[in-house]
């Protein structure tokens, strides 16, 4: 069943998981792992927020509804409801929005699978805020626990693109669960399909607003210096131009990766369960580790690769 | 586990073995003849720590620094599908627009094992025609060493439809207007040699890999990558000559006591207990072959260097070679001196005597300019 909840999430499962959270902390603190201590106390503390707004949100629209659930789905519009603790003090930057958002954002104008330094520097030139890419990693893992207490209670997760060969995450890349399976696997021609698709978003990006700042422009640069056609050098860069070579090359690749996309997709959705075919597939894990310890023992890999 | 592999996991200890990889393959090809090195890397000992806690810490290995810089620059050529690389390899070998593969064989599923992953590789390469496969990112290679399989994982792999294959190497050292440092690139180049190889074993052809190494280098002072084409056929033959002419491994094992072992015998918190002159007398037990080049290439110099004080091998290959069989520099000072020379070597000693008599004309000889 989908419960897509407005509010930011049931006060039962915010309150499973600051207890997971501190948890976490407490191990990473033990471990000596100061980085991720810190990235999980942020979280702890986002979480905390929430719960009292959930509660005060609770308390003011009760009376009534004797608090069951929480599921007070008929108030704010979509977004507003995960912004909640940030929306007041939004004469700061937009930093305060949860990072979920943030990457979400930049998910949604780059409507491909992208690589958390990709998503801060979209953010950047295009909501002016970044953040660090070291916190991306662990969002991936908090959204498959909040998964897996909480089955689809979100309107969307920050998920995992799949490797079409064994199903597994792809290293490194994030997607949108709400975005069609094809989209979200990954064949041996995807990764430049998603480059020329993410060049040719960002370009129209650019064409929208009328003074793009230079953050925009060295973006788009990027992606054009390795776009053959697209233009001579940084300084007289058309975002026009830059679609167009896009366009061109892809074309060449399209039905190719296609192909290879549908046919990953359709053995996902026949074989993956629902949070597989969101965060992955881990069957093909040595033995002596559980489905269930799955994102305990993935963080530690992940933890490890990035060392 | 075969007897070699239960005798080198003994040598080992209870350390995590350390595996062989292209940097200690090209030192190892660079002093063959040292036992102690070999047998060590063999065992996969751990010959940093072991170096310090037997009193002689090596200043070695790569700065933090370094290695960050480089594992910067190759994320900044591998993003976004490999695109900085595809672009240089698309001049450099003049691809195909369509021949835009990237394949990451840096896991099986969720499994990284070296085994898995040289599987798969295997797999792929053999597959890859140009038609599923442009780029090979994180393949795993294998190559015999002394005995054993060591897993390379070289940067990346290309491929040209109809073509050949190409070993890429990425460094962050700077090609400044064309010229970059040549130690480094000499190093680059064997390091490669060591990849070329292992593909060639690895695809059963030598014709299908292309002599030529790509190396993907910052160009001038900002980071734009630039790719150069260096020939690596003569590093070959030498890796390819040191590396037959490494003893086999069990033949070194054979001349150890059985009851050999490089272990530091470790508490909890991974702190060595095991007694440093113990430890001292095992490393010992094995011959090294000390030349002033390990200073460059292993941990374990410093400890070799003052074990070879007195002999004429510490001086270089060229002195050793010059007196030849004469092992001390006592001895040859001896010789030098007008000591009776025993018959085999009556030769290199009428040599030094008369080497010494130069040296005594011209040393009470004003040096004029100089004072």
């Amino acid at each position: 069943m989908r419960i897509v909840g407005l509010v930011a999430e049931p006060i039962e499962v915010l309150e499973r998981r600051i207890g997971q959270l501190r948890a976490a902390v407490r191990e990473a603190v033990l471990a000596g792992d100061k980085a991720r201590a810190r990235a999980v106390r942020a979280e702890l503390r986002q979480a905390e927020r929430s719960w009292e707004d959930a509660l005060a949100e609770a308390e003011a629209g009760a009376g009534g509804t004797a608090g069951a659930g929480g599921t007070a789905g008929t108030g704010p519009p979509p977004g507003a409801a995960g912004e909640g603790a940030a929306g007041e003090g939004a004469a700061e930057t937009a930093s305060l929005l949860p990072l979920r958002e943030q990457v979400y954002e930049a998910l949604s104008l780059l409507q491909v699978p992208a690589a958390p330094r990709l998503i801060a520097t979209v953010h950047e030139a295009f909501f002016a805020a970044t953040f660090p890419t070291t916190r991306v990693t662990s969002l991936r893992r908090d959204e498959e626990r909040s998964f897996r207490t909480a089955p689809f209670a979100r309107p969307y997760y920050i998920c995992a693109a799949l490797a079409a060969d064994y199903l597994s995450p792809s290293r490194g890349l994030l997607a949108v669960s709400t975005w069609p399976m094809e989209k979200r696997v990954i064949g041996s021609l995807s990764p430049r399909v998603d480059f020329l698709e993410a060049a040719i978003r960002v370009a129209e990006a650019i064409e929208r607003i009328p003074a793009p700042v230079p953050a925009a422009r060295r973006l788009l640069w990027r992606f054009a210096a390795s776009i053959p056609g697209a233009a001579a050098d940084a300084n007289h860069i058309q975002p026009d131009a830059v679609k167009q070579a896009a366009e061109a090359e892809l074309r060449v690749h399209k039905d190719a990766d296609n192909r290879t996309r549908r046919e990953a997709a359709a053995r996902a959705r026949r074989q993956l369960t629902d949070v597989e075919q969101l965060f992955g597939s881990r069957t093909l894990r040595p033995a002596g580790s559980v489905a269930g310890a799955g994102s305990a023992a993935g963080a530690d890999g992940e933890e490890a690769r990035r060392r | 586990m075969n007897l070699t592999e239960t005798r080198l996991a003994r040598l080992r200890g209870r350390a995590m073995p350390r595996n062989h990889d292209a940097r200690t393959i090209s030192a190892l090809a660079a002093n063959p003849g040292c036992a102690r090195r070999a047998l060590m890397d063999a065992a996969g000992a751990d010959k940093q720590k072991l170096a310090a806690h037997a009193g002689y810490p090596a200043p070695f290995g790569q700065s933090q620094f370094a290695i960050g810089r480089g594992n910067a620059f190759e994320t900044q050529v591998k993003a976004n599908g490999a695109a900085q690389l595809l672009t240089l390899l698309r001049g450099h070998l003049g691809l195909d627009i369509a021949e835009a593969h990237y394949t990451d064989l840096g896991a099986v599923g969720s499994n990284e094992s070296s085994e898995l992953r040289h599987i798969r590789t295997r797999q792929r390469l053999t597959a890859a025609d140009g038609h599923a496969g442009t780029m090979f990112d994180h393949p795993m290679l294998r190559l015999r060493v002394g005995g054993r399989y060591a897993y390379l994982e070289p940067d990346l792999i290309a491929c040209k439809l109809h073509g050949k294959f190409y070993v890429v190497e990425i460094k962050s050292f700077a090609v400044i207007d064309g010229q970059a440092d040549p130690a480094k690139v000499a190093a680059a180049a064997i390091q490669s040699a060591v990849y070329v190889l292992a593909l060639r074993d690895l695809l059963g052809d030598d014709e299908k890999v292309h002599h030529e190494a790509i190396l993907v280098c910052p160009e001038n002072f900002a980071n734009a990558p630039v790719a150069t084409g260096i020939d690596v056929r003569k590093q070959l033959t030498v890796l390819v000559r040191q590396l037959s002419r490494i003893a086999r491994i069990e033949d070194l094992l054979a001349t150890c006591p059985g009851d050999l072992t490089f272990d530091l015998d470790p508490d909890e918190n991974q702190v060595p207990r095991r007694p440093p002159e113990e430890l001292l007398a095992s490393i010992r037990k094995v011959a090294a072959n000390y030349v002033p080049e390990c200073l460059n290439t292993c941990e374990l110099c410093y400890l070799c260097r003052d074990e070879s004080q007195g002999t004429t091998g510490a001086l270089g290959r060229q002195v050793r070679e010059d007196l030849g069989g004469i092992e001390y520099t006592a001895q040859a000072l001896a010789l030098a001196a007008g000591q009776e020379p025993p018959p085999d070597r009556a030769e290199v000693a009428a040599v030094l005597v008369r080497a010494a008599k130069l040296r005594s004309e011209l040393r009470p000889a004003p040096r004029a300019g100089l004072s």
